[in-house]
């Protein structure tokens, strides 16, 4: 049992702040860990990254690490990094760089590291911040009331299939496919099947996490030429196991639902004002006026939200 | 009869439920206010209380009742009524998933459309839909009927154990070891009784009765394919 949620705003505004009350009034669904990925102003250029190294007290030698990679891939960290600490043994940063001259290469090469330290978001505009602990606690250390942005997603974890850290928390980016990100409420029965034929065609898993399949499943599938309309309708089919997902790009937020249709979803949408949850309590939180609730509990349900009222194309 | 109100708000259920208990105790009609989609509100309400909701109400809301008169005023969560073996619960708007779960009694009256696996389990009473029952409701019903005025869902009655699926209207597909039976004016005289009271009674309706067909009941291994569709 996990909780999920997504919000969308019309213009960029507090959705670090929405995000974290959405995922406070679903804590009881799971607080091992919390996760938000907030999509930000879009820049032009280089590229956001957060993540987590292993143990604070090789912190600079991890970091004089990856910059060396990053400067084999022609790129640079192009401010100083910020860090976060506290009791636990892990820190978390955030790296700005500017553009590796190949992005998937680059991420290739620095996954090497994810023994020390790993990327857990890489995009224009994406940024995951997660950590274990609730909902208030993990946004009190890393800020995340204060994000700006036009969407995210939010995760509250509780931790069946892998290691309570956070790296096998959600939100998953979709390695290497920058700005993609997914939340999952379930648990994915064949992931070590399908883990095993993306890893053949050279596709890179750094958690034991079921549910990092999915964000890279449903890329993989967009790369092969499907919409993603098309991609999550065929997870339903392809993908094994109990699942409500939700995927965001900086187009939107898509979300597919297994065939037994276990996990619920609800939504409130207020003129394309957009918040999704678990749990109805959750929403409520955003609305609170009463208003009307959409119940995605039917089997087999996917859809797709655009940000700013743009219609994704299907 | 006083009336009493309960602010739901952020406050701890716990409380929230003991103030109810309390007021209906002392003979009070209690209205809930401020309701929040909140989970587990009025669980366990005693037989003879009154108790309104207003607006929607989260997961479980009336679980356990044992005699109490409990009014929604919009949408419930999941599993409303959950266990209840007295009472009447009305919906004003849509009930979540499992509306109904393993209920052994009562009556349970939604104006709107209820969720997949409406009477999930259920061992007895009365649940009654104006609209819409969804995706497999009735799944495993032991005893006691499922009233559905609006149709049904995929998957209609799966696995019925010797409950009842009632729906007028049209049902989108029939779940595994179903038979759909014509039923006698006996049976839906039983039913418009059940009807009669919410004044939902409609003579020219064209009902179907859904019950068990029993494959399910012993295990035989020619049916055993009939089994891996659950």
């Amino acid at each position: 049992m996990c909780g999920i949620a997504g919000r969308i705003l019309n213009a960029p505004g507090k959705v670090g702040n929405d995000l974290v009350e959405l995922m406070d009034a679903q804590e009881h669904r799971g607080a091992d860990s919390t996760g938000f990925a907030v999509y930000g102003i879009p820049r032009d250029t280089g590229y956001v990254l957060r993540g987590m190294g292993f143990d604070k007290s090789r912190m600079d030698a991890d970091l004089e690490a990856f910059r060396a990679v990053l400067k084999e891939h022609k790129a640079d960290m192009i401010a100083d990094p910020r860090i976060v600490t506290d009791a636990h043994k892990h820190y978390c940063f955030r790296i700005e760089i500017s553009d590796p001259a190949d992005l998937a290469a680059w991420v290739r090469d620095a996954d090497d590291l994810s023994g020390q330290i790993e990327i857990q978001s890489c995009g224009r505009s994406l940024e995951i911040i997660k950590d274990t602990g609730g909902a208030e606690e993990v946004a009190a250390k890393h800020g995340v009331r204060e994000m700006i942005g036009t969407h995210g997603l939010g995760h509250a974890r509780l931790a069946t299939e892998s290691s309570v850290l956070p790296n096998a928390s959600h939100p998953f980016w979709a390695r290497p496919f920058s700005d993609v990100a997914i939340v999952h409420n379930g648990q994915i029965t064949d992931y070590f099947t399908w883990r095993d034929r993306l890893q053949r065609m050279g596709y890179r898993f750094l958690t034991e996490n079921d549910s990092e399949l999915i964000a890279v499943w449903v890329s993989d599938q967009m790369k092969a030429g499907l919409t993603m309309a098309q991609a999550l309708k065929k997870s339903i089919t392809s993908i094994d196991g109990v699942f409500t997902y939700m995927i965001a790009t900086p187009q939107g937020i898509g979300f597919a639902k297994d065939r037994f249709a276990m996990k619920p979803l609800v939504v409130i949408d207020q003129n394309g004002e957009l918040a999704m949850a678990t749990e109805e309590q959750a929403v409520r939180r955003v609305f609170a006026d009463e208003c009307d609730v959409i119940n995605y509990d039917g089997p087999s349900l996917t859809g797709i939200w655009g940000v700013g009222n743009q219609k994704v194309a299907a | 009869m006083s009336e009493h109100i309960v602010d739901v708000g952020k406050r701890h259920i716990k409380e929230i439920n003991e103030e109810i208990q309390d007021a209906c105790a002392q003979g009070k009609k209690v209205r809930v206010i401020n309701t929040l989609s909140r989970h587990n509100l009025g669980i366990g309400l005693p037989d003879g209380a009154e108790v309104s909701f207003e607006g929607s109400v989260g997961y479980y809301c009336g679980g356990l009742n044992v005699g109490a008169t409990i009014d929604i005023e919009r949408n419930c969560g999941w599993a409303l009524g959950e266990g209840m073996s007295k009472g009447m619960i009305t919906v004003g708007g849509r009930a979540g998933m499992s509306c109904g779960a393993a209920m052994i009694g009562g009556t349970i009256h939604v104006k709107g459309d209820a969720g997949p696996r409406c009477g999930v389990a259920m061992k007895g009473g009365n649940i009654v839909v104006e609209g819409k029952i969804g995706y497999q409701s009735g799944f495993m019903a032991h005893a006691g009927k499922i009233i559905a005025l609006g149709g049904a869902g995929e998957s209609c009655a799966d696995a019925l154990w010797q409950g009842e699926v009632w729906v007028a209207g049209e049902v989108e597909s029939l779940g595994v070891d179903v038979n759909v039976v014509e039923p006698t004016a006996e049976e839906v005289a039983e039913v418009d009784k059940i009807l009669e009271p919410i004044g939902l009674v409609d003579s020219s309706r064209d009902w179907r009765k859904m019950i068990s067909g029993q494959r399910l009941w012993y295990f035989e291994s020619r049916d055993a394919s009939a089994w891996l569709m659950i």
